[in-house]
């Protein structure tokens, strides 16, 4: 589709009268967008949930399709073979609006929902009560988040939602469209400012001479770099190798949330200058050579970009505490050192600047967003814009305006189970807590409500392994070993374990295997043993 | 020493209940109720660290929030020795601490297991509806932090005709209201 970011708003949810959410544990991890689905669900929609795990979104479901980890695009596939077989596609939209039809048609033959049963786990009945909803629906949409990503295969699963999305021309209008949740207040923000490997503002390629000729004369400068970047794990793995001699980390704490912990330990030991930007001396924090303490949010003032594409203007509600400055005030003051010239004098002066150089930001200056509740959304290309909550109405993102199905196939996950790690591992998080729990593991509510690291694992496996409930066992990998609290609970099938990787322990299991394309890491699936702890 | 609970500080005694005005109750639809638990902890920040609400999980599939129902006819209030319980005109069943001497008897006779005591000060604490907040104009803490908006505080028949609208329109739209039939907990799926 051209454009990697939720095309509709999460109230737009409301919309729909289907909601196919899969991999995304919203209830979870984004509690907020349920208020959306629900009112869906009480204005008549059917809700479709694909996870591995029974969780407290899926009891919104209506069809629950439980999925082994690691086959999204075999069930997506899957969901597409029926569509088009059962002459449920949207032909009007696919002649109209996209192009490539027939290559999908072909990639999805092969998946009939016998093979996909096989290599999924989930019954063709579903299977096709769930094609049916989607495609049927008057306005559907996806729902997804990292359950789809982080797989070597994050980038296809990407695609495969898209594909289905177009098939049944779900999408530009109110009630449609994928919707990828982002976790972060400003992780969108992030992105669209390219603070990405391979991009810059404005998802400008490296690679395309205009774009960064265009935003080298904005900046003053000769020339900017013409090749991409490391991605984390590949930061790691070259400061490992003593190809990278300094980081500077920012609000980050990869050791606890990079995969291969022990890797990642090792890797920031060999450096030659670790610097890290944070609130709190975290577990990276504490390797680092030198620390600059960051400002919390309700002491910095600025503008977030949300999942939604929603620029707005926050501001702040104390002064920073001690010492501790806004993260563009510390990154000023370094860049000054280092003689570049950085002259903000407030946080304005930085969205003036993103007005200048991102075209899709052109409109949304900081006058318009700070006296306008729910800000503006991008892309937003003059001052009198209203902004653009729905994306692709009329046209995609692409060349020629048109979307492109690519058909991707089935891959397995790169690590598979054998007889000496039997268990397959996935990860995910828990809603009592954030990410490497920098934040929430100082919090004595969250904390006493989530105390410590736990495995969930099936009766059955449990029953075989000795394993009695809140026991403390082992976990074991190829990558190392942690201990954890066994949860013995029905929510995932026999053969699969679940763990949050809000603690130190879990990344010490899961395996650094990339995304071909995104980079990203298989947080999702590892093989693993689980012993007593004696 | 112990710091005033806030509580206490609201005016109290014999408010006489008003003919026909109805209280405002704290509404649970359990349809909506997604065991986050945030209400359990804007609760803890609103009562100096104790909190009144607690969500029940049953089955990993059925979350319940459990909190004082403020009872017409409250048996907590009727059995208190010190009458330290007692109901604010038409509003809440609340706790004057200070006359609490820690008998637990209003435990014992709560249907819904809401009294709890606080070992520190030795004495009862139960949800207040956020009376220091009611005083203000403002909304219970749980019912404006809850993400998914299970939590509704209005009176009983305005929220009861919302419930019969939506009822309605799922009749006509020929919704069933049978939620999520195909889904069963994972404790009869295996």
């Amino acid at each position: 589709m051209g454009s990697g970011a939720m095309t509709n708003p999460i109230p737009d949810l409301g919309n729909a009268q289907c909601i196919f959410i899969i991999g995304s544990n919203l209830t979870e991890n984004h509690p907020i967008v349920s208020q959306w689905v629900l009112d869906a669900k009480e204005s008549g929609a059917k809700i479709i949930a694909a996870d591995p795990r029974y969780t407290p979104t899926v009891w919104m479901a209506d069809i629950f399709l439980q999925l082994k980890p690691g086959t999204d695009i075999a069930l997506l596939n899957g969901l597409m073979h029926i569509i088009i077989k059962e002459k449920l596609y949207n032909q009007d939209f696919i002649n109209r609006r996209t192009t490539g039809f027939a290559q999908l048609q072909e990639a999805v033959e092969e998946y009939d929902p016998s093979m996909v049963e096989e290599i999924t786990g989930v019954s063709s009945h579903l299977l096709r009560e769930a094609a049916g909803l989607y495609a049927q629906a008057k306005a559907a949409g996806i729902v997804y988040c990292m359950g789809i990503t982080q797989h070597t295969c994050g980038h296809d699963n990407v695609l495969s939602c898209s594909n289905l999305a177009l098939l049944c021309g779900q999408v530009g209008r109110p009630g449609t469209g994928v919707l990828p949740l982002r976790g972060q207040t400003n992780v969108q923000g992030a992105c669209d400012m390219g603070a990405l490997a391979g991009f810059l503002p404005g998802y400008v390629n490296v690679a395309d001479p205009n774009g960064r000729e265009r935003i080298a004369r904005l900046w003053g400068r000769e020339n900017l770099p013409d090749q991409p970047g490391l991605t984390v794990v590949e930061m790691m793995n070259a400061a490992w190798e003593g190809k990278i001699k300094g980081i500077y980390v920012m609000g980050e704490n990869p050791l606890v949330s990079d995969p291969h912990s022990h890797h990642v330990e090792e890797a920031l030991k060999k450096l030659d200058f670790l610097v890290v930007q944070d609130m709190f001396l975290s577990e990276t924090a504490q390797l680092a050579h030198i620390v600059l303490p960051a400002a919390s949010w309700v002491e910095k003032e600025g503008s977030l970009t949300n999942t939604e594409r929603r620029v707005q203007w926050a501001r702040k509600a104390i002064h920073p505490i001690d010492e501790t400055k806004a993260d563009w005030q510390i990154i000023c003051q370094v860049a000054n050192q280092l003689g570049l010239q950085y002259n903000y004098a407030c946080p304005e002066d930085i969205l003036h600047e993103i007005n200048k150089v991102i075209p899709a930001y052109s409109g949304i200056t900081p006058e318009r967003i700070k006296g306008r509740a729910g800000g503006l959304i991008w892309p937003c290309p003059t001052f009198d814009h209203p902004g653009t909550p729905i994306l692709h109405s009329e046209t995609f993102r692409t060349a020629d305006g048109l979307g492109k199905f690519i058909p991707v196939k089935h891959q397995p996950p790169a690590e598979l189970t054998d007889e000496e790690y039997p268990l397959l591992l996935t990860t995910g998080r828990v809603v009592m807590h954030y990410n490497a729990g920098s934040m929430t593991r100082r919090s004595a509510p969250l904390l006493k409500r989530s105390p410590e690291l736990f495995v969930e694992i099936h009766p059955r496996d449990a029953r075989k392994l000795g394993i009695s409930a809140h026991e403390e066992v082992k976990i074991i990998t190829r990558r190392g070993d942690t201990l954890a609290r066994a949860n013995i609970t029905s929510k995932l099938s026999p053969g699969i374990v679940f763990m949050p990787f809000h603690f130190a322990g879990t990344n010490i299991l899961t395996i650094d295997a990339l995304d071909k394309r995104a980079k990203i890491p298989e947080f999702k699936v590892a093989a693993c043993r689980i012993t007593k702890n004696i | 020493m112990e710091r005033c609970p806030a509580s206490f500080e609201v005016p109290l005694g014999g408010a006489a209940r008003v003919e026909g005005e109805k209280m405002k109750v704290i509404f649970m639809d359990l349809n909506r109720c997604i065991y986050c638990r945030t209400c359990e902890v804007a609760c803890e920040r609103e009562h100096d660290r104790h909190t009144h609400m607690s969500v029940v999980l049953l089955n990993e599939r059925y979350s319940v929030p459990m909190n004082c129902r403020h009872c017409e006819k409250s048996p907590c209030v009727v059995v208190c020795p010190t009458r330290a319980l007692t109901r604010l005109g038409n509003g809440p069943v609340i706790t004057e601490t200070m006359k609490c001497i820690g008998c637990r008897l209003c435990a014992m006779v709560c249907p819904f297991g809401v009294p709890e005591f606080d070992s520190s000060s030795g004495v009862m604490r139960k949800c207040d509806q956020c009376i220091h907040r009611l005083n203000e104009g403002k909304a219970p803490a749980c019912v404006v932090t809850c993400p998914a908006r299970a939590l509704t505080y209005d009176e009983v028949d305005t929220i009861m005709q919302k419930v019969k609208e939506r009822a309605a329109k799922a009749i006509i739209s020929g919704v069933g209201l049978e939620p999520g039939v195909l889904v069963r907990p994972p404790d009869s799926r295996h």
